[in-house]
């Protein structure tokens, strides 16, 4: 799956305009809809179109995964070991699959509630926590919980499952999107799909679910804007000693940010959890390539030591010939504790380790001790920040929609691509439905653009929160690093990473019905701002405004007044 | 055939579109309740306009340029056919009981459908894909031509572009769709009375001569029990300000001389005219094109019909004989919006567009 993701756009050869010979030749396969991609924003695309019967009935839909699919299929892990590639699922994302029927197939015993959150600054140590109590969460869920930490292939194998109920939309797999063509037509051709077995598709409708590097996107012409951050993310899955009775259980995520960038530790079991740790590509090599005994200390270390300690265990790791043995580490690791004099009992201690008896007092202001990283699960992205600059193709680019990686890649520091993507497929999704039902042309631009207009606004935001974050935080310029060590302003951009939580918890799901509902005061006062427009031109022609002007106003009034009253 | 339509294509293209600009000062008020008897006697082509067709022709190329030209249209599209569908559905609940989910979906399944001044084949296509076997006719030919060629790239749409019976194989269960450059008095003489379960003719009459007659064409032509759906634009100074003033000349959403204001017809004159309006007498051959003015049929067609608006409820019609909708354009979420029943300010809303239903007696 990782290597799935390099698909090199240069080996995906772009023709925008095809010759005529290409359109009459007419070996191709008519299919109303072709997704390309079988990640979890492809497969749930599939899974809701084939859960909707007016669409099952009357479109064809294929997707292409260049990736083999029974891999994912007879993926199986045993119990206590989990993949190294979580995602925490919002109530919103799970409402959907469940909707749509997928969540059934989940594996429910490997996925893992979270119901609070914690998340501290670095060097002030302000700190924020939130749980599931003040999140709006989807009627129907348990109020405890903000979010299920589930493994992408656990998510992947059930949609794959659902999906096997629903014969009629066509899986292809190990199968290449090779180049995408321009049927040349006057009025606008199609999309024509070749792809590495030779066949060509005819699309009505072309989704891009193609990930970060999406040869859709670059075939549609749509460009994007981003940039790669300097900065790796280590994952790996962490085994742990389990929280005593005395304890909460290990339901609540932490996330702590260093000047290098934030740790986060995800919880997937009671004895097992997941870390995403966004450092420098230099610091990540180290991590990776360093023997796990040092990477589990460093762990445990980078979510206790003061921030000074932490930037020593760094150099040290870095400026080491060979590589930092266990043992040495351990040694650093106390003498720094000795000399903060962190109390050997205390939760924050790394060496003296869990004891028996009661927990400290403290115990649940860090994530318990990292006894052991699981073999074969450490593993290292580089993370980025991209957004195409539309979501729905124009010209060559016709009836082609971006969903997913492909429209948009975030930080993984608030834990939200994945929901931005299960969403931007749930609007499409209905969008698609809508315009089925009105006898529209669903490969239309006026037919995707609700899905656009859903989405655009809504990613952006949260991107642009969580973008924000890591750049106060990646920041080296004197006051900024003065006013974050003094906890000043900590404490607001943490509460933007909240705010950036909240968008996707659950509200963003109903935010599209109630904005059908209120559909006609915006109508109303859509009037009302044509007529301003107008108004504003004075000086084209004064006295037609004056006169008509008066007849919008006392219009508006007959509009607006009776629901006031 | 191919070649011939691409140098067509072409040759629209480089036409020059010219600004014209038609004073409402020089506009005779041809409106319904104005109509003058002696246009009425012209024969087969009284409601062409001339210059509205070349207006239109001209302007050809760009119907299936969705953010172009006729993007408003466009946009319009989803509206129209939510009105027709849940009207459709509405009456159809109300004859027969529940209705399976197979109906629901295509709600047009199996029935007849004209869609008169069909330009591009917007409505069209649409129409086809819910089920019904649709024949669009247009006044002008190229429009004609663009809706042909944009339907036969299509295979979701049973498309046909000589006769009626030809159709292409396709897994979807949209009806058959063909256009025709005709008009509605010739279809109606080719054709006889009495031919189509559901008669469209969409942002049409505002651009017709004699649209008395025009709509008693288009009346004809539906079947007893069937429905006839206009949308227009309201003779008010709002209509005037949004449509002519601002869209055309201010924002150039759409070329000036689109619209001309005398034209325009409000909601409660078309309410008025169905009033009035009798279908002539079954079964009928003879009477086709004959277009007696509700008032002398009356004497005649008394006994064997009855008017489709039966009566207004302080300006409504009942449910079941007659609506009119406002649709309201929302610039910032770019769509159009269909006012809900009883509303408030449902009639500011009509001031301006609106869609129109009717539904031809039943004779049974
Ligand atoms: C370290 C890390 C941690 C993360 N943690 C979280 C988290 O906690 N919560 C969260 O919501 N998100 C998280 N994310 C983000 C999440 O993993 C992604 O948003 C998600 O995987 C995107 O899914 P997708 O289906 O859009 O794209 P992808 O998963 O990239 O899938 C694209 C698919 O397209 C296929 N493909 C590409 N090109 C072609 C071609 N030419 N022909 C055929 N097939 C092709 C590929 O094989 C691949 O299967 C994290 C990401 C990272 C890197
Ligand atoms: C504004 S367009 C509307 C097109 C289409 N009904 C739609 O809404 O998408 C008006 C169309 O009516 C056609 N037209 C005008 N007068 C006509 C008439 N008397 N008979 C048939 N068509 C006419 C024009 O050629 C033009 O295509």
């Amino acid at each position: 799956m990782l290597t799935a993701f390099r698909v090199s756009k240069r080996r995906v050869r772009l023709a925008t305009r095809a010759t005529r010979s290409l359109s009459t030749t007419a070996n191709h396969e008519e299919s109303d809809i072709v997704i390309v991609g079988g990640g979890p924003a492809g497969l749930t695309l599939a899974s809701a179109l084939g859960s909707s019967h007016a669409v099952r009935d009357t479109l064809k839909v294929t997707l292409i995964e260049a990736g083999d699919l029974d891999k994912v299929r007879g993926w199986s892990m045993q119990p206590g070991k989990f993949s190294n590639r979580v995602s925490s699922i919002t109530n919103a994302s799970q409402a959907f699959l469940q909707d749509i029927g997928a969540w059934d197939h989940v594996g429910v015993e490997r996925t893992c509630p979270i119901e609070e959150m914690q998340v501290w600054d670095g060097i002030s140590d302000a700190r924020i926590m939130f749980s599931a109590a003040e999140m709006p969460s989807p009627a129907g869920f348990p109020q405890g919980e903000m979010a299920r930490l589930t493994e992408n292939l656990n998510l992947q194998r059930a949609l794959l499952r659902h999906l096997a109920s629903h014969p009629t939309i066509q899986l292809l797999d190990k199968v290449k999107l090779q180049s995408i063509s321009c049927e040349e037509r006057e009025g606008g051709g199609w999309p024509l799909v070749h792809l590495s077995d030779g066949r060509v598709l005819r699309a009505r409708l072309l989704v891009g679910a193609d990930g970060p590097n999406s040869p859709v996107r670059a075939f549609s012409g749509i460009q994007s804007y981003g940039w790669a951050y300097d900065t790796h993310a280590v994952v790996a899955t962490l085994d742990h000693v389990p929280r005593s009775p005395f304890e909460p259980p290990n339901t609540t995520a932490y996330q702590r940010f260093l000047p290098t960038g934030p740790i986060a530790f995800l919880p997937i079991s009671a004895t097992a959890s997941s870390l995403v740790w966004s450092t420098t590509p230099a610091l990540a090599r180290r991590l990776v390539a360093s023997e796990p005994a040092v990477l589990a200390d460093m762990i445990n270390a980078a979510f206790r030591l003061p921030e000074v300690s932490m930037r020593y265990l760094h150099d040290r790791l870095l400026e080491a010939d060979a590589p930092l043995s266990a043992s040495v580490l351990r040694d650093e690791i106390a003498f720094r504790e000795r000399a903060h004099g962190v109390d050997p009992r205390s939760a924050y201690a790394v060496t003296v380790g869990a004891t028996t008896g009661v927990p400290p007092a403290d115990a649940d202001a860090v994530p318990p001790l990292v006894t052991s990283i699981q073999p074969g699960t450490v593993a290292s992205f580089p993370l980025r920040y991209n957004h195409a600059d539309a979501y729905v193709g124009e010209g060559a680019g016709a009836r082609t929609v971006l969903v997913g990686d492909a429209a948009h890649t975030v930080h993984p520091l608030a834990g939200q691509g994945l929901n931005m993507g299960l969403a931007d497929v749930e609007a499409l999704a209905r969008c698609i439905h809508d315009a089925l039902s009105r006898g529209g042309d669903i490969g239309s631009y006026t037919a995707l653009l609700p899905y656009a207009r859903e989405r655009y606004f809504e990613n952006h935001k949260i991107m642009s929160a969580v973008d924000k974050l890591h750049k106060l935080y990646a920041a080296q310029s004197a006051p900024v690093v003065w006013a974050r060590s003094v906890g000043v302003e900590v404490l607001n951009e943490l509460d933007t990473l909240k705010a950036a939580v909240m968008m996707t918890a659950g509200s963003g799901r109903y935010s599209s019905q109630s904005a059908k509902a209120v559909g006609w005061d915006l109508a109303a006062s859509g009037i009302e701002n044509v007529a301003r427009g107008v108004g504003a031109a004075k000086s084209v022609t004064d006295a037609l405004i004056g006169i008509a002007g008066a007849g919008v106003q006392g219009l508006l009034r007959q509009v607006t007044s009776p629901r006031r009253s | 055939m191919r070649a011939v339509r691409r140098d067509l294509l072409t040759a629209l293209r480089r036409t020059p579109s010219f600004i014209h600009i038609r004073s409402l000062a020089h506009q005779s008020r041809r409106t319904l309740s104005s109509a003058t008897t002696s246009q009425a006697a012209d024969t087969s082509h009284s409601s062409v306009n001339p210059d509205e067709i070349a207006h239109f022709s001209r302007l050809s190329s760009m119907w299936w340029d969705e953010r172009g030209e006729f993007g408003l249209l466009h946009k319009m599209n989803p509206v129209r056919m939510q009105f027709i569908r849940d009207k459709v559905l509405e009456i159809m609940r109300d004859d027969e009981g529940e209705l399976s989910a197979e109906r629901e979906r295509n709600v047009l399944q199996g029935l007849d459908v004209l869609d008169v001044g069909c330009g591009g084949g917007l409505l069209c296509e649409s129409l086809a894909r819910q089920g019904g076997n649709t024949l669009g006719i247009d006044a002008s030919a190229s429009n004609i031509t663009i809706a042909s060629l944009h339907a036969s790239s299509d295979p979701a749409l049973r498309f046909s572009d000589s006769g009626p019976s030809a159709s292409s194989s396709s897994h979807t269960k949209g009806g058959q769709l063909r256009y025709e450059h005709t008009s509605v008095e010739a279809l109606l003489a080719r054709e006889g009375p009495r031919r189509f379960d559901v008669v469209c003719s969409m942002e049409v009459l505002e651009h017709v001569d004699n649209p008395r007659q025009f709509l008693q064409h288009c009346a004809e032509l539906v079947k007893p029990g069937g429905h006839l759906f206009l949308s227009t634009i309201s003779r008010t100074p709002l209509a005037y300000l949004l449509t002519i003033f601002a869209a055309e000349h201010l924002l150039r959403l759409v070329t000036p001389g689109t619209h001309t204001y005398a034209k325009y017809v409000k909601p409660a004159e078309l309410l008025g005219f169905f009033q009035a309006y009798r279908s002539p007498p079954s079964p009928s051959t003879s009477t086709t094109l004959s277009t007696p003015t509700p008032s002398t049929s009356a004497e005649s067609a008394a006994d064997a019909t009855r008017p489709w608006i039966s009566r207004l409820y302080g300006g409504v019609p009942a449910r079941t004989e007659a609506e009119t909708r406002g649709i309201v354009y929302v610039p910032w979420n770019g769509e159009w919006t269909l006012v809900p029943r009883g509303a408030p300010g449902k009639e500011c809303a009509e001031a301006v567009n609106y869609l129109f239903w009717v539904r031809r007696p039943r004779e049974d």
